[in-house]
């Protein structure tokens, strides 16, 4: 794992296609300043800024999504007034086993505009009246690929949630009601506190693993249409191996080093909050 | 009365809102069944039915017929998983063992490095992955997208052993050291009988992984058809005109069956590793 590494900076810093991978010219920081300064799609960033922003956005709404239903979710399936708690808790596993690219393909389906469920359903409703194109739509697109993605790291989020939501005693919870405590009171008093370990190690696990999401955006819109979800992992293949003329791998490893840099970040807090969790 | 209206009002709402989510949950995997069992000479009306007017077998029959190597395409995802799961089980035992029974002075940073290795997708390798192929002339082999995948299941496999080992004492393996065992015979007589539970857990995350999560590394290192994995042979289904939905929602049914039941078979010991975080002492 060392050495592709070490070959990511190393190519980085030279011109190269794969047509002829050995061929190569040192070129310093031209790849990097080309990251910044070259602009085809967009007047007013450069086809790199607007990939880096946009995978932003789509990740911090993903893994927002992700955090908040799954929280919802977690303290849904580990109330006790929800009947058949079991029963809910292990379908809601089973998204999670399904390969990305599989489900991926299914909701590309799903959200057929004319022959999928989710048209079919609203519309039998009367909440819509034209199907919607969910994935034609740039805008449209960009959300719908955010919200399959939070789809398919929801079953993760619920499971790590609810197990962190089972260690906290319900002497904790019987004690507030003594004191007059309502049920908003005591999940901001004790369940967020005691939570707040488990919230911060599985949000960084997840940031990392969306911002490095490929298959999803893929499969259902190859970054598109008109490049609206062109995320960086999009934009890195698209300039490594699509755009073999245009981009060549020496800019593709200069934008991958950029996100290494993004995980390495979020890595190092990661490993921080696990270390803090063990000294306690 | 008062307390148990109020009781019994909740209970009726959170049912409601579980029911929900669950129907989010579901809802790809319930139009994957519908399209599945409904005929594929059948015309789509739009909107579409919700449920299919008439059940029918007959896709799965044929989805082979019309991709006929979609065994082939199972058979290639088979064995890129095996070869993944065996390779990461290589590593990640011996590997497992040094971290969670030596200490050394590397073993913490080793460990931190374990961790953030699984940090790493396969997107961000890719560049060198194919560099690194091309120069070995392992494009479009079974051995590179076993290899490539490998790197990325080996972190967490290699967790999982560590966090496994330290739960089981100590006690037989320095008896069987002072008996005279060299210590690789207490690896593979004493502890790999021990740890078989996390030997099975670290197998399936692997082959599932192997089978059919590295949808990028395929796609860039496999050419020839005939060792594409059926992520990508699913493929086949779409021409350039249609999609053949029918068919092809029966054959995801058909290969992601063995991936969910191995899945559900050992979500429990994938889920304990994950969350464990054993970088103590």
């Amino acid at each position: 794992m060392i050495y592709p590494l070490y070959k990511i900076v190393e190519t980085s810093f030279y011109k190269a296609s794969f047509l002829n991978p050995t061929a190569r010219v040192f070129v310093g920081f031209d790849n990097y300043r080309w990251l910044l300064n070259f602009k085809v799609f967009n007047p007013k960033y450069s086809y790199f800024v607007t990939a880096l922003g946009k995978s932003l956005i789509w990740v911090a709404g993903s893994v927002l999504l992700k955090v908040i239903i799954g929280m919802a979710g977690a303290l849904l399936l580990n109330s006790r007034f929800l009947v058949g708690r079991k029963v809910y808790r292990a379908l809601v596993i089973v998204p999670w086993a399904i390969p990305w690219a599989m489900s991926s393909m299914m909701w590309a389906w799903t959200l057929n505009s004319q022959f999928g469920v989710v048209n079919s359903i609203m519309m039998k409703l009367n909440l819509i009246e034209k199907p919607i194109t969910f994935l034609s739509d740039p805008t449209m697109a960009f959300v719908t690929t955010m919200v399959v993605d939070a789809w398919v790291g929801l079953p993760f989020m619920i499971i790590m949630f609810l197990s962190g939501l089972q260690s906290i005693p319900d002497t904790l919870y019987e004690a507030a009601i003594i004191d007059g405590a309502n049920e908003v009171t005591s999940f901001f008093k004790i369940t967020l506190p005691l939570m707040k370990p488990v919230i911060l190690t599985v949000s960084l696990l997840s940031l990392v693993w969306t911002f490095n999401s490929f298959d999803i955006i893929w499969i259902l819109t190859r970054g598109g249409p008109l490049r609206a979800t062109e995320t960086l992992p999009i934009a890195i293949y698209n300039t490594s191996f699509r755009l073999i003329r245009f981009g060549g791998i020496g800019k593709a490893s200069a934008m991958t080093v950029v996100q290494v840099l993004v995980v390495t970040l979020i890595s190092v807090f990661y490993i921080r909050t696990l270390e803090k969790g063990e000294i306690r | 009365m008062k307390m148990s209206t109020k009781k019994r009002f909740k209970k009726v709402t959170y049912q409601i809102l579980a029911l929900f989510l669950i129907a989010f949950l579901f809802l790809p995997i319930y139009q994957m069944l519908i399209t599945a069992l409904r005929p594929a000479d059948l015309p789509w009306p739009s909107p579409a039915p919700l449920l299919p007017e008439k059940v029918t077998l007959s896709n799965f029959l044929l989805a082979f017929r019309l991709v006929p190597r979609l065994p082939r395409y199972l058979l290639n995802s088979f064995i890129y998983g095996i070869g993944v799961s065996l390779l990461s089980l290589l590593i990640a035992i011996p590997a497992g063992y040094s971290l969670a029974r030596f200490r050394y002075i590397l073993r913490k940073p080793l460990m931190i490095f374990v961790i953030y290795a699984n940090m790493f997708a396969p997107i961000m390798l890719l560049v060198p992955i194919y560099v690194i192929m091309k120069s070995l002339g392992l494009i479009d082999t079974y051995i590179s997208v076993i290899l490539a995948g490998s790197i990325f299941t080996i972190p967490l496999s290699t967790w999982l052993m560590v966090s496994y080992m330290q739960t089981i004492p100590k006690d037989i393996e320095e008896a069987a050291l002072i008996d005279g065992c060299s210590n690789y015979s207490v690896l593979t007589k004493i502890v790999m009988p021990l740890i078989s539970p996390a030997i099975v857990a670290v197998f399936i995350y692997a082959f599932i992984t192997g089978w059919s999560q590295q949808f990028i590394l395929a796609l860039v290192l496999i050419k020839t058809d005939q060792l594409m994995p059926i992520t990508q042979g699913l493929y086949q289904f779409f021409s350039r005109s249609s999609v053949r939905w029918n068919e092809l929602m029966a054959a995801i049914l058909i290969s992601t069956l063995i991936p969910v039941f191995l899945f559900l078979a050992v979500q429990r010991y994938i889920i304990k590793g994950l969350t464990s975080g054993s970088l103590k002492e």
